[in-house]
């Protein structure tokens, strides 16, 4: 009996059932006497379709071409890399670092090991090139993919289409250096976004924002998103050609104005809070209040200038707490300071508000800022894990080598409470940190705490120092 | 030794780790980083592998004992207390610290409660040295033993015929209702024939039965009813052959006694002086694992021959059972070089072998693997070649030169130009094989079990890819 046969007459017999559709009488010549016709059958069946060759589909997926100038990880840091992101106990620390050392350095991870490392590359995907962009992205429909570039790639001509966050940084950059060109390419595509973009963009103006933004910013006062027009507002009250700004009238209301001094008379100024804000939620309804206020309507509305306004805050800590929050809202780090040498502890009253975003601040700004709010502390910094794994988030940078310089004179971990060192990722979080020149410092630190703890924080300087230093990246 | 003595869980794990204080038991002894480790051969198919963190005596084994610390762990730190054995100085294998990036830190409360669930008697070192009771032969208990042995032989040949005899009823059962019938109805129709057959001590064709559920739900639904005939087909092939055993060559016989459920055990094998042996260099290319109904785990060790085309099989598989609920994979990582004998099963198509002898301590190596200058498609005629000589032929290794993965919305493919041949890759690779699709050809090895192909290993211009 051939295939042909078997298949189409003992086939449709064996799948409907004998009962219903018998085998053909013809095909079943048992070889022993003491087996059963229909079951040689089956097994003959059995046996022929195991030797037919499986079909190929009608046609192949073509894949992508994907353009990643990037280099890709050196060989021998992949085990160790792979190893680390999928530690049962690792902690965000880690990963936040390296997809940091892969931006920098502009390195990416192996295409092969995409896939073992995939919640990273979906939560960074941004900082590890285009080819990793791609993976994160492909289970999303097309319509909802971004070109993939490279920040450095970007240009007037294509900065529309890559992913919002390079949007607004590129726009920022662009910002920076040319005011008005920059405000011209969000106007060029301002019709066609939707209103989370046309939010994130509109903070973009925040940079350098002038009197030659007013005429784009007025015509916002109509915008469909309440958040935009909102927005767009609160700019034209700090360019003082807008109406009132609700915000600060409120603000206004519960500060009251004194004078103090016997020989020269200081203006004082003090915050009244409501008497419904217990002690604790003191900073975050400070960070509510005044978040849509800028350092200079307030100045302005008690006709100060900066620096009379942090003079006059000076003996009030909730005060102070929010002129450090609007200084760090407008990226002004040089009134920060300022404010900072009169609020030593800001560190903790700005994480005691929630604050939960340096905004658009450039990697060295963040640095910036948190110098200024740790240096106050000097030998002194505080051994509360939740300070230091805020400040991480929130900087998303290695710390300045001034920081971590004093973190490791005076071995910080070593003052952690033996009862915390256990239940909070310190030794990542500050092995996160550390910028390269302190590293070996660090290692040498590491080696008194029990190995359990080390072989994360261990590792995760080993790669970064290999990411820095190999020269086998392909 | 002290600290030895307070971690051993029992009288009995001392013991057992001094038989095992012999520097021949242990192929490899390195040591480094404030770490000892080293790989035993046991009574598994792959070594034990054993690490002790010297700081705080943290230990870690694949073996399956359910003591902690097992005799392998405790006799590591006893050579190396007493200095008994050289222990090489050597940088950390990856096996190492892979557990050791997931090592739990020391909690004191979990030593408190195994300190108190531990028997008031401690442990000692020096009871050890006191020979068993009984342990000298009685060549009269032997004899009994041995007679009891043959009568329960016999009556399990009984058993297994009369459980046969069942099976065929079944199966004719079935082929009266249809297999379009039969695959709305497997896992519950299966159930009740394979219980017959464990009965039976047929256990070999019920793991089959138990297992052809979990297998259709695993293809798509229209592939279902013909993927029953040949699974069905297949096991009244392995009842017949088993039957009419003393009919057919030798080895095919022996594997249709394997492939109803008689089992050789390792000690067995190695006294077989038949039983094919091979003395090479051998690759690890995949370690398999999967979980069985049985609540044990079969953990597949694959290993390719390193050089040699002389007739000798070119490729190995060590199988492990292990409690469900312990490691999901062997001692061997993917990649590492092992100098040893192999013992091969008897069988038509020998892979299943176990370790004879180790002449090394596995090593990770770059070097490629030696694989022959074949296709897909060739290497796929090889197959059909094997199946034809053993008709229920399970998982092959298949070879493939200058092949392509291509994809079909989420499936992926391994594809052949030449012979247009493209087989369909298991649906667990759906993701972790799909950078291969953007890398152009590729050179490899992997798993074809007939329906789905398991990519273990591929040498591509992005350099190795191998299954995680």
């Amino acid at each position: 009996m051939n295939w042909a046969t078997l298949h189409a007459r003992v086939q449709p017999s064996l799948l409907a059932g004998t009962s219903r559709h018998p085998l053909p009488g013809d095909s079943i010549r048992t070889a022993d006497p003491g087996s059963d016709g229909a079951l040689e059958m089956l097994s003959l069946m059995g046996q022929a379709l195991r030797f037919e060759r499986p079909s190929p589909p009608d046609s192949f997926t073509v894949e992508p071409e994907i353009s990643d100038d990037r280099k890709i990880l050196a060989d021998g840091l992949r085990r160790p890399l792979v190893r680390l992101l999928t530690a049962k106990s690792a902690t965000e620390h880690p990963a936040r670092a390296l997809a940091r050392a892969f931006d920098r350095l502009r390195l990416r991870p192996h295409p092969f090991d995409l896939p073992l490392i995939d919640a990273f590359v979906r939560s960074n995907a941004e900082k590890l090139g285009p080819t990793a962009q791609h993976w994160a992205d492909r289970q999303k429909p097309e319509a909802e993919t971004q070109s993939y570039f490279d920040p450095e790639l970007l240009d007037e001509s294509n900065w529309a289409q890559a992913r919002l966050s390079r949007r607004v940084a590129y726009l920022d950059q662009r910002r920076r250096d040319d005011a008005d060109t920059a405000r011209a390419l969000v106007e060029s595509t301002w019709a066609q976004e939707d209103a989370d973009t046309r939010f994130r963009l509109l903070h973009v103006l925040q940079t350098r924002l002038s009197m030659a933004d007013q005429p784009f910013l007025s015509t916002l006062e109509k915008d469909r998103a309440p958040r935009v027009r909102a927005l767009a507002a609160k700019f034209l009250a700090r360019l003082g050609a807008g109406g009132e700004n609700p915000a600060l009238r409120a603000c206004m209301e519960r500060i009251k104005q004194s004078q103090s001094g016997l020989l020269r008379k200081r203006p004082v100024l003090q915050l009244e809070l409501p008497a419904n804000v217990k002690d604790q939620a003191v900073s975050r309804w400070i960070l509510q209040a005044f978040t849509d206020v800028s350092f200079g309507e307030l100045g302005g509305a008690f006709q100060f200038t900066e620096k009379e306004l942090i003079e006059a805050s000076a003996k009030d800590e909730p005060l102070l707490l929010a002129l450090a929050l609007m200084a760090t809202s407008e990226r002004r780090l040089d009134l920060l300071e300022l404010v900072v040498a009169h609020l030593p502890n800001a560190w903790e009253r700005t994480f005691e508000s929630g604050l939960d975003t340096l905004g658009s601040m450039t990697e060295s700004e963040r640095q910036r800022c948190e110098e200024i709010i740790v240096h106050p502390y000097r030998k002194d910094l505080p051994t509360i894990y939740s300070l230091w794994d805020w400040l991480h988030r929130i900087t998303d940078a290695e710390a300045p080598p001034s920081v971590m310089s004093i973190a490791v004179k005076t071995k910080l971990l070593a003052k952690v409470p033996e009862r915390e060192r256990g239940a909070a990722p310190w030794l990542e979080v500050i092995a996160a940190l550390c910028p390269a020149p302190q590293r070996q410092e660090l290692r040498e630190q590491l080696v008194e705490f029990d190995q359990s703890q080390t072989v994360i924080p261990l590792a995760l300087l080993d790669i970064l120092d290999g990411m820095e230093n190999d020269t086998t990246h392909v | 030794m002290e600290r030895i003595e307070a971690l051993a869980p029992d009288q009995s794990s001392l013991a057992s780790a001094r038989k095992l204080l012999k520097a021949s038991s242990w192929p490899t002894l390195a040591e480094g980083e404030g770490l000892i480790w080293g790989e035993c051969q046991g009574s598994g198919a792959t070594p034990y592998r054993v690490a002790v963190t010297e700081a705080d005596a943290g230990y870690k084994c694949t073996c399956p004992s359910r003591k902690f610390p097992c005799k392998h762990a405790l006799a590591l730190m006893w050579m190396r207390a007493d200095r008994s054995a050289a222990f090489a100085p050597a940088s950390v294998p990856d096996w190492v610290k892979d557990w050791l990036s997931r090592r739990r830190g020391t909690s004191t409360g979990a030593s408190k409660a195994e300190d108190e669930a531990r028997p008031k008697t401690r442990p000692s070192i020096r009871l050890t040295g006191i020979p068993e009771a009984g342990a000298d032969a009685d060549p009269k208990a032997e004899q009994r033993a041995a007679a009891a042995r043959e009568r329960n032989r016999l009556e399990r040949e009984a058993a297994v015929l009369a459980g046969l005899d069942d099976l065929d009823t079944w199966l004719s059962d079935q082929v009266q209702h249809g297999m379009a019938n039969f695959v709305a109805q497997t896992a519950q129709v299966c159930r009740t024939i394979a219980q017959r057959l464990v009965d039976a001590k047929a256990s070999g064709l019920a793991g089959r039965l138990d297992a052809l559920s979990a297998r259709l739900f695993t293809l798509p639904g229209p592939a279902r009813p013909s993927s029953a005939i040949r699974e069905l087909g297949q096991i009244y092939l392995i009842s017949r052959a088993y039957r009419r055993a003393s009919e057919l060559p030798e080895l095919l016989a022996a594997d249709a006694r394997q492939a109803v459920g008689w089992s050789v055990t390792r000690e067995a094998l190695l006294g077989d002086p038949e039983a094919v042996r091979v003395d090479a260099k051998w690759r690890v290319f995949a370690v398999l694992s999967e979980a069985q109904p049985d609540r044990l785990r079969r953990v597949e060790t694959w290993l390719w021959r390193q050089g040699g085309a002389d007739g000798l099989p070119q490729c190995a598989v060590l199988i492990d059972f292990v409690p469900i609920s312990g490691a999901a994979v062997g001692g061997y990582l993917v990649g590492d070089q092992v100098d040893a004998e192999l013992r091969f099963y008897r069988s038509t198509i020998p892979l299943r072998a176990q370790i004879a002898r180790l002449k090394t301590g596995a090593a990770q190596t770059k070097e490629p693997l030696a694989l022959p200058n074949e296709t897909l498609g060739a290497s796929y005629a090889m197959y059909e070649r094997a199946l034809a000589e053993l008709p229920w032929l399970g998982t092959f290794p298949v070879t493939f030169r200058s092949a392509s993965v291509r994809r079909n919305a989420e499936q992926l493919y391994l594809h052949d130009d030449e012979s247009e041949l493209s087989l369909s890759l298991h649906t667990s690779q759906t993701s972790d094989a799909l950078p291969l699709a953007s890398v152009g050809r590729i050179d490899g090895i992997g798993l074809w079990n007939g329906y789905e192909f398991t990519l273990a290993w591929a040498e591509t211009q992005l350099g190795r890819w191998v299954r995680s």
